[in-house]
């Protein structure tokens, strides 16, 4: 076959049989094709796996680049000294230590764009949500499981009990876990509710909500996780991070 | 197909080897920056929000 190198393979497949020199046999038409569908299966293989280093890896790459970018910028912001709240470059950082992700920036809004930046975002449709300093409500809250950041990956490991902490430029708002939904469908828009029924809440209060996708690298459901209020603590000048994170 | 695209790189076993390696990182980066992002929203993997189905490009 290398010996016919300018003549592809239907000049092969006319080569003569009886030719004692040469080792591999004619290939025909039919085992052209075969050796074509192989190919494009190989091809089809490596682009699937390609797809997920792409997903799992290299979105995380770009997000957790974005996210520190902006992040920074917004701290860089509120060194600077009071000012307007500024809710399109982020309204604070999330602190979920059962999560051991650090901080994630929150955001307004829960579009794929704003999602895939890396941060966590609040909702605005199709239940708006509250915000953490409002006298009642649900701060809701929603990031990816897998990819752009995966900021919200180890949700399952939040148990009842666990220390959810807000953070804005002049307090820290420390949220305690007491609900979870391990598993429900993702047109359930109650969970969002002020007042989320489901999570065994009986009257209004500050509550706190993160909802990401479930089971792991798919979206077939959704994962819940409710927090209420516990106390705030003012930010003071060295910026001392509250029990919780230390 | 694969064999045909080496027969007709120009150059020796070396440098035909070294122009695979090009084509190959350009075929990944072109997956990489435009394919898989245009690719990606239309998959059902990573929707993680809960909504009336009509979460996507909000």
């Amino acid at each position: 076959m290398k010996q016919q190198s300018e003549s592809g393979y239907d000049a092969v497949a006319r080569i003569d049989d009886d030719e004692p020199e040469r080792l591999t046999r004619p290939r025909g038409k039919i085992a052209a094709a075969v050796s074509l569908f192989g190919e494009l299966l190989i091809t089809l293989g490596v682009l699937l796996a390609l797809f997920v280093v792409y997903s799992l890896w290299w979105t995380n790459v770009l997000a957790d680049r974005e996210s520190k970018k902006q992040g920074n910028h917004v701290r860089e912001n509120w060194a600077k000294g009071p000012g307007a709240l500024d809710t399109k470059d982020g309204i604070g950082f999330l602190h979920v230590p059962s999560m051991k992700n650090g901080e994630v920036l929150v955001k307004s809004g829960t579009g794929s764009k704003i999602l895939n930046e890396g941060v966590a975002g609040f909702y605005r449709a199709p239940v708006k949500s509250a915000m953490p300093w409002d006298a009642k409500g649900n701060f809701t809250l929603a990031a990816h499981r897998d990819g752009h950041g995966a900021k919200f990956h180890n949700i399952h490991k939040v148990k009842a009990g666990d220390a959810v902490v807000f953070e804005t430029r002049d307090t820290w708002y420390v949220y305690k876990v007491y609900s979870e939904l391990r598993e429900t469908s993702k047109y359930n828009v109650e969970v969002l509710d002020p007042l989320p029924k489901e999570s065994g809440a009986k009257k209004p209060g500050r509550f706190l909500t993160l909802t990401t996708c479930t089971p792991v690298y798919t979206s077939d459901y959704r994962y819940i996780v409710w927090a209420e209020l516990e106390r705030t603590e003012k930010v003071d000048s060295k910026r001392t991070r509250p029990k919780e994170l230390s | 197909m694969y064999v045909w695209i080496w027969r007709h790189l120009p150059g020796n076993a070396w440098v035909r080897a070294l122009i695979s390696l090009l084509l190959v990182l350009a075929i990944v980066y072109v997956l990489f920056q435009y394919v898989f992002p245009w690719a990606e929203p239309l998959l059902p993997f990573n929707d993680v929000t809960v909504d009336n189905g009509m979460a996507v490009n909000r």
